[in-house]
C-alpha cells in the first residue's frame, strides 16, 4: 500500500489523539513534544506542557537537539525549576499525561532507559531515569513510545527503570503506586493494557502493516482481541502541521 | 570578607575525597572551565553530585578525578551518552548511585531545609530502588506516615561540601542571578555547606540591589565568586552564548578511546595554562563572539 505519510508521522498523530484539551502534559524531547505540539494547535488549546527542568509552554521556532537547549524554552510562560515541575506539579498529583520512550518495554510496561545486559556482570550503561522514574510513578497515565522491533518489545527487561503494571495485576499498586500505562504507540500498532490482568493488548494496527509482521516482531505475545480496527491515519491538516509548523527541519520526525 | 578570587584558588579550596555538586544540566550551565582547573590541580577521589548528568560531570570522571557518582542519569542530549561515566559503571572503576531527577531534588532539598529525611512517590517499584537498597549505608528506607500509617519511600539528606554554580552574574559578595530555568541550583547551592559562584560577570552590588527578586543565591551561602567569560564553554548560558556543537562532537569524538581522550585532556586541560589560553586554543575572541546569544532568543 501506498501512504502519504511516515510511520513516525502516524505515531505522532496517534499521541496527539490521546491527548484531551485542558489536559496536563510531561514531555520528553521527540516525537513527544510533536505529539503534544500537534494537540494542542488542533484539538487541545488549552493544554499545558511541561518540561521536567521547569519549563511550562514554550512556543518554540527552531527545533533543539535536547531539553538542555535553550531553543525549546523559547517564549515559555514559566521557567523555573525541578521542584516546581516534578515536584509541585507532577509529585502532588497534576499531570495527568506522561509520554516515556525507552531502550526497551515488556508486556506490562515496564520501562527500561538505563541498561542492556546482565546487570550483575556484563551490561551496556545508557542514559538512566532523568524524570522519567517520577513520570512513570506520579503521572496519572503514561503513554509509551517505542519502535516496533524484538529488541525493544521483550519479553523481560534488563532493568525496570521506569514501572509499568510491573508483574501485572495489582502489583503496581502493592507497589505503592498509582496511575500507570495507557497506551503503548509503535510505527507498526497501538496497544492498551487488560483491565484485571494488565497484560498489553492489541487495540489497533497501522494502515500497510499485518497482523502476523506485528506479532512477528515481538518478544511476547500480546492479547490480540477478535475485532481489530486499522489506526486512523493523519488527516492532511496534521500533516501540514507537522511538516510546515511544527518541525519543518525533521529534527524529532527524523 | 573578599570573596572574589581566581579560579585557581578557588578550586584550590577544595580537598581531594570532598563532595561538589556541580550546576551543569546535560549541555547547559555546565561547570567546565572549574571541571578543567580540577583536573589540572590533580584533585582527586571526588564526590559529584547533580540531578541529571551533564558534560561537567563527565570530564571530571573522565579524568580520573572522580570516585563516586550520585546523580539521576544523564546524557550529552543529542551529542551522545555521557561516555566517561557509563564506562566507569561499566567497569566498576566508578561507584554510582542512581537516582532520577527528583528523587535527587528531594534530596537537595532536604538538606536545604535541614530535614532528617523526605518521603518520596518515585522509585518504588523500580530497580533502581532495588539497587539503592544494596548499597552499604542505604540512604533510603520505607517509613510509615505517623498520621496515616500509609507506607512511603524516604530518602537521606543529600549535603554536599560545597556546590559550584555556573550563573550569569553576581556582585562581589556572591549574590547571584541566575536567568532562564534553574533545574536544581536553588536547592543544591541551600543543601550544600558552602557554594562557590561562577559568574559571566561580576557588578556592583548596586546593580543586584535594583532587580533583587533575580537573586537565586544568597551571598550569605557564597564563600568564592569568581568572574569567568565563558566559563561553561562548550556548554551554553542562557542570554549569554549558545553551546558550541563543534566542540562538544570533538568531545564526544574523543571520548571513544582512552588515548583519544587523553589527546584531548592534553589539548584541552593540561596543555592550557589557565581558562584564558584554553579560550585562545578553541578559537579565541572571533569565534567565540560567534556564538554569542541573541537578547530576543536567548541563544
Amino acid at each position: 500500500m501506498d501512504l502519504d505519510y511516515t510511520p513516525s508521522e502516524l505515531m505522532a498523530t496517534a499521541g496527539a489523539r490521546e491527548l484531551q484539551d485542558g489536559e496536563v502534559v510531561a514531555v520528553g524531547l521527540g516525537l513527544p513534544v510533536v505529539a503534544s505540539f500537534l494537540a494542542k494547535l488542533t484539538h487541545a488549546p488549552n493544554m499545558t506542557i511541561l518540561f521536567e527542568l521547569g519549563v511550562i509552554n514554550p512556543e518554540p521556532i527552531h527545533c533543539g537537539v535536547g531539553l538542555a537547549d535553550p531553543r525549546v524554552w523559547y517564549r515559555a510562560n514559566v521557567l523555573s525549576s525541578f521542584v516546581d515541575i516534578l515536584g509541585a506539579i507532577l509529585h502532588k498529583g497534576l499531570v495527568d499525561v506522561g509520554f516515556l520512550g525507552g531502550l526497551e518495554t515488556d508486556q506490562y510496561g515496564n520501562l527500561n532507559t538505563t541498561l542492556l545486559g546482565d546487570p550483575r556482570a556484563k551490561f551496556r550503561h545508557f542514559v538512566g531515569s532523568g524524570g522519567a522514574n517520577d513520570i512513570a510513578s506520579c503521572a496519572r497515565r503514561t503513554i509509551i513510545i517505542i519502535r516496533h522491533e524484538e529488541r525493544k518489545l521483550k519479553k523481560a527487561v534488563s532493568f525496570i527503570t521506569s514501572p509499568g503494571y510491573i508483574t501485572g495485576g495489582d502489583s503496581r499498586a502493592q507497589a505503592g503506586l498509582r496511575g500507570g500505562p495507557s497506551r503503548v504507540i509503535t510505527d507498526k500498532a497501538i496497544f492498551g493494557f487488560h483491565p484485571e490482568t494488565k497484560q498489553m493488548m492489541l487495540l489497533s494496527i497501522h494502515p500497510g502493516n499485518m497482523l502476523d509482521d506485528v506479532l512477528g516482531t515481538m518478544g511476547f505475545t500480546p492479547i490480540v482481541p477478535q475485532h481489530l480496527p486499522y489506526t486512523e491515519p493523519p488527516t492532511q491538516e496534521q500533516l501540514r502541521l507537522i511538516r510546515e509548523v511544527i518541525d519543518p527541519q525533521r529534527m524529532y520526525m527524523g | 570578607m573578599r570573596k572574589v578570587t581566581t579560579l585557581a584558588e578557588a578550586v584550590a579550596s577544595i580537598p581531594s575525597g570532598a563532595h561538589v555538586a556541580l550546576s551543569g544540566f546535560a549541555i547547559t550551565r555546565c561547570t567546565m572551565a572549574f571541571a578543567r582547573e580540577v583536573i589540572r590541580q590533580g584533585i582527586k577521589g571526588l564526590t559529584i553530585s547533580q540531578c541529571v548528568g551533564a558534560m561537567d560531570a563527565d570530564l571530571l570522571v573522565g579524568a580520573g578525578a572522580v570516585d563516586r557518582l550520585i546523580y539521576g542519569g544523564g546524557s550529552l542530549d543529542r551529542f551522545g551518552r555521557l561516555a566517561c561515566v557509563n564506562r566507569g559503571i561499566e567497569e566498576g572503576t566508578l561507584i554510582a548511585e542512581e537516582y532520577s531527577s527528583l528523587s535527587i531534588t528531594f534530596r537537595y532539598l532536604a538538606g536545604s531545609l535541614g530535614l532528617p529525611f523526605i518521603p518520596i512517590r518515585s522509585l518504588r517499584g523500580s530497580d533502581l530502588m532495588k539497587r539503592l537498597q544494596e548499597h552499604d549505608a542505604s540512604q533510603i528506607a520505607m517509613v510509615n506516615d505517623p498520621f496515616t500509617g500509609e507506607q512511603w519511600l524516604a530518602l537521606q539528606p543529600l549535603l554536599p561540601d560545597v556546590a559550584v554554580v555556573q550563573v550569569q552574574t553576581a556582585d562581589e559578595e556572591g549574590n547571584a542571578w541566575i536567568m532562564g530555568p534553574k533545574w536544581d541550583n536553588t536547592e543544591q547551592a541551600r543543601a550544600s555547606k558552602r557554594t562557590i559562584v561562577i559568574a559571566e560577570r561580576v557588578v556592583s552590588g548596586e546593580v543586584i540591589r535594583r532587580d533583587p527578586e533575580r537573586t537565586v543565591i544568597p551571598s550569605l551561602l557564597v564563600s568564592h565568586v569568581v568572574e569567568l567569560p565563558f566559563a561553561a564553554h562548550p556548554t551554553s548560558v542562557y542570554r549569554e552564548y549558545d553551546y558550541d556543537a563543534g566542540q562538544i562532537e570533538s568531545y564526544v569524538e574523543a571520548t571513544r578511546t582512552p588515548e583519544a581522550f587523553r589527546a584531548y585532556l592534553d589539548q584541552y586541560v593540561y596543555g592550557v595554562k589557565d581558562h584564558w589560553e584554553y579560550l585562545e586554543r578553541v578559537g579565541g575572541m572571533r569565534h567565540l563572539n560567534s556564538l554569542r546569544a541573541d537578547p530576543i532568543l536567548g541563544y
